[in-house]
């Protein structure tokens, strides 16, 4: 697993101040993709567990820090290697929460049990591919308007996909 | 004066004449964001200006004075204005002249009896005021000082009602016909609820009308608009909350268009108990300002909760809690008892070269291995020696003027105490109780000059230099006593400054990396725009500044993206600032806009709103400099801070 950019703090994705990690790998290739040198499994540089380690005490000496998002890529591609990465950060950051965004959609990562497992890992998802003919940058958190954002626990405690609140 | 000399002094005048009238340095022109050199008022105005500093040079300026500006050293900010006696700015007791009525020199006007009028007379008696200085004026408890006018509208508004409704009522008193009094809901209902929404809406319009008045009034020399601020927050009676509600409400909403007001600065004054926390009473004022800040960059934040302010704080009088003249400059204390803000001001300050100093005794020029402290701290104090022999100068001819020569600020009472003069008594006495200020520039070059780091890639140089800050503060303290007159400490807002005394140091030393390879020298003790780190670590570092600079200082976060979209960020950043100490504190955010569909937010070369190209249509790009918000820095701005505002990186 990589990782392919990191914010050490951001107020572009999702509410409040926000380390971003970009996990490098993505195979959706949605057309017009504001970054496809992200595509590649190989690009950026080993999330390793010492990278990991940096980026936690990184996360963890920032008063501001609200929370976690994971970019990519697509972090659900890398989920199996990610999700004991994400449950560190919940375990040792306690007062953090943490969004991702995907190009699947929140019925699509039911299905397979390794993204289930980093879902619920997960707040809110941004979820669905970019769709070119759907841009619309004044969006909050979106590229384009087939995208949604979840509330994970009620989606999954009401088994359909939930807007977070606010975000309807 | 040799005939030689005399023809030489000839042709330099109608050099700068010549210089000003078609505009050969545009630098020059826009040396003020605010003036537009290039208009022929700006000219006109330049033509004065640029004589009287010729005069005050060559006529009445100590020579150790005029040599230490001339090989940069010390910069006398205003110095057209020294000659005159002039002083900078001031706090504007709003409410006593409303109170009392105020005569402009061609009419007098009387109480206003509505909110509607009280907000009219706010941009008139600004305006009448601002002529009699060169700095700013500004209202320091605003939401306290109108108030009592919300009363008297509202008064109006419930007597018509019961007219009209044709609703039974007792006798009622003034002080029971009060906005706050929700008891006249039981006794007169519909004349109640119809009394309070009237009242609202025309302190709505009535805000609306002030800030418009704000941006539109052309009244000062050179065609500039005043430099007005406002000051609110605290006042937490239902009439000065909807005092507060009201300028934010207006101020989100924006000019004719829905444009970003320009003027007044505001200020949201941040009190603990009173805004700070989700049971205090303003406390959903203070989020609205949060709001507001975000799409407007104003209001900026106001710690009254910050040691050297809450020394100074009497709940029991809102002019004694802290606010601030807008670009930054503080007036609270004073040796002479009036420790409160309305009615004095300061009157002038001079600014130190810290980066020469730092060049010449550090290891930037490759003469030494180890900076030279005790050779900088011989040279800083003959700077500061000298810096200080001009303002008491200056002081002196200030003080010398007549009350009728500020006209206005003195027969009216607006410098506290002026009433009582004669038009030809001396103002020297009341004089006494404003600030005169050392400022200083460019601690981050000078630290790089002195030592290869600045003061955020090293905590010992961070040391050093809040000891050279402190130092400074100290000689300012002992100035005081000496003198027996306010001295104090300045995070001077250098604007025309910062490129002026970098391109002549580069001329002297040339091109240094990290001290003069840039068109412009950082601002006072800031972190430089250029170095990337975190929003906290810059506050940390920048907090314990606040303290030694009593005269004023200010610290900004740049924010990379929308801040109106992600309130809770902008929110938290704030009261990070105000919890680390940081006396007056405001984030920075870039807000374009399309003139074709009015999309406000982040532009790139196309509105993301409607395609508009950057090509067809000049998207209008806000910033702040020096404190000051201005339309489109890329017209308004001098090269200097175009060349700031391009090298700020984002903390965030």
């Amino acid at each position: 697993m990589n990782l392919s950019g990191y914010y050490p703090e951001s107020i572009n994705e999702g509410p409040g101040i926000r380390a971003v990690l970009f996990i490098s790998g993505c195979r959706h290739a949605c057309p017009g993709c504001f970054s496809p040198h992200t595509w590649s499994f190989r690009a950026g540089v080993p999330l390793d567990l010492d990278k990991q380690r940096e980026l936690l005490e990184d996360m963890r000496e920032n008063p501001l820090l609200q929370g976690v998002t994971l970019c990519g890529g697509d972090p659900f591609y890398s989920a199996e290697e990610l999700t004991p990465f994400v449950a560190e950060i919940r375990r040792s950051l306690p007062h953090f929460d943490v969004w991702s965004y995907t190009g699947f959609t929140f019925e699509q990562l039911q299905e397979r049990e390794e993204m289930r497992a980093l879902l619920q890992l997960c707040d809110v998802i941004i979820d669905g591919r970019f769709v070119e003919e759907q841009k619309d940058l004044t969006l909050l958190y979106r590229g384009s308007s087939n995208q949604r954002i979840l509330d994970v626990r009620a989606s999954l405690a009401h088994g359909k996909a939930v807007s977070a609140p606010g975000f309807i | 004066m040799s005939i030689e000399e005399s023809i030489l002094q000839e042709a330099a005048l109608v050099r700068l004449a010549e210089s000003i009238i078609d505009v050969h340095d545009e630098d020059h022109a826009r040396e003020n964001a605010n003036l537009n050199g290039e208009s022929f008022s700006g000219k006109m105005s330049k033509l004065g200006s640029e004589f009287s500093k010729w005069y005050a040079k060559n006529v009445i300026m100590p020579k150790a004075l005029v040599e230490a500006v001339d090989s940069n050293y010390v910069y006398v900010h205003d110095l057209d204005q020294y000659v005159l006696g002039t002083t900078n700015c001031i706090f504007i007791p709003f409410g006593k002249l409303l109170e009392r009525g105020f005569n402009t020199g061609n009419g007098s006007v009387r109480p206003p009896n509505s909110i509607t009028t009280a907000m009219a007379l706010v941009a008139i008696i600004f305006q009448s005021q601002q002529n009699a200085q060169y700095g700013g004026v500004s209202a320091n408890k605003l939401d306290w000082d109108l108030a009592p006018y919300i009363n008297k509208s509202f008064r109006k508004h419930f007597r018509k009602a019961l007219l009209v409704l044709q609703e039974n009522a007792p006798y009622l008193s003034d002080d029971q016909l009060v906005f706050s009094n929700k008891g006249l809901q039981d006794t007169c209902p519909e004349s109640y609820q119809h009394a309070r929404k009237q009242t609202i809406e025309e302190t709505n319009q009535a805000a609306e009308a002030l800030i418009h008045n704000l941006n539109t009034m052309s009244s000062r020399a050179g065609g500039q608009i005043p430099f007005t601020s406002i000051n609110y927050g605290t006042c937490t009676s239902e009439e000065g909350r909807l005092v507060i509600d009201a300028l934010l409400n207006a101020t989100i909403k924006g000019l004719g268009n829905g444009e970003t007001p320009v003027f007044p600065i505001q200020i949201f004054k941040c009190k603990k108990g009173v805004n700070q926390a989700p049971e205090d009473p303003n406390y959903e004022l203070f989020l609205k300002s949060i709001e507001c800040s975000s799409k407007r960059l104003y209001p900026n934040f106001a710690n009254i909760d910050a040691p050297i302010n809450l020394a100074y704080y009497n709940p029991e009088d809102p002019d004694t809690e802290f606010a601030t003249m807008g670009c930054r400059t503080r007036v609270i204390g004073d040796r002479f008892g009036r420790n409160r803000l309305s009615g004095k001001g300061n009157l002038s300050f001079n600014t130190i070269n810290l980066v020469k100093l730092g060049i010449e005794n550090g290891i930037a020029l490759g003469k030494r291995q180890v900076a030279d402290e005790a050779g900088f701290y011989t040279a800083l104090e003959k700077c500061l020696d000298i810096a200080m022999m001009g303002l008491i100068h200056r002081y002196n001819i200030q003080a010398a003027q007549q009350a009728k020569a500020s006209d206005f600020m003195m027969r009216e009472g607006v410098w506290e105490g002026g009433e009582k003069l004669a038009a030809t008594d001396s103002v020297a006495d009341l004089l006494k109780h404003g600030s005169l200020s050392i400022g200083f520039i460019g601690i981050a070059e000078c630290m790089k000059a002195m030592y290869g780091k600045h003061h955020a890639e090293d905590a010992e140089v961070h040391e050093r230099a809040l000891a050279m800050v402190r130092f400074m503060r100290s000689y300012c303290d002992a100035k005081a006593e000496e003198h027996d007159l306010n001295i104090t400490l300045f995070a001077t807002p250098a604007e025309g400054l910062s490129g002026k005394f970098t391109k002549i140091d580069r001329q002297t030393y040339g091109v240094i990396e990290g001290v003069t390879d840039r068109d412009y020298y950082t601002n006072s003790y800031h972190v430089p725009v250029y170095y990337h780190l975190k929003a906290a670590k810059k506050i940390q570092l920048e907090a314990p500044f606040h303290e030694p600079c009593n005269a004023g200082a200010i610290s900004y976060i740049e924010l990379d993206g929308n801040a109106r979209n992600n309130q809770l960020a902008f929110l938290r950043i704030v009261q990070f600032a105000l919890a680390n100490d940081v006396s007056y504190f405001s984030v920075n955010h870039p807000i374009d806009r399309c003139p074709v569909c009015g999309y406000e937010g982040i532009i790139g070369s196309v509105c993301p709103n409607c395609n508009a190209s950057e090509e067809r249509h000049a998207f209008r790009r806000l910033r702040r400099v020096t404190g000051y918000l201005t339309g489109d820095y890329q017209t308004r701005f001098n090269m200097a801070k175009v060349a700031e505002v391009k090298d700020r990186v984002k903390h965030l």
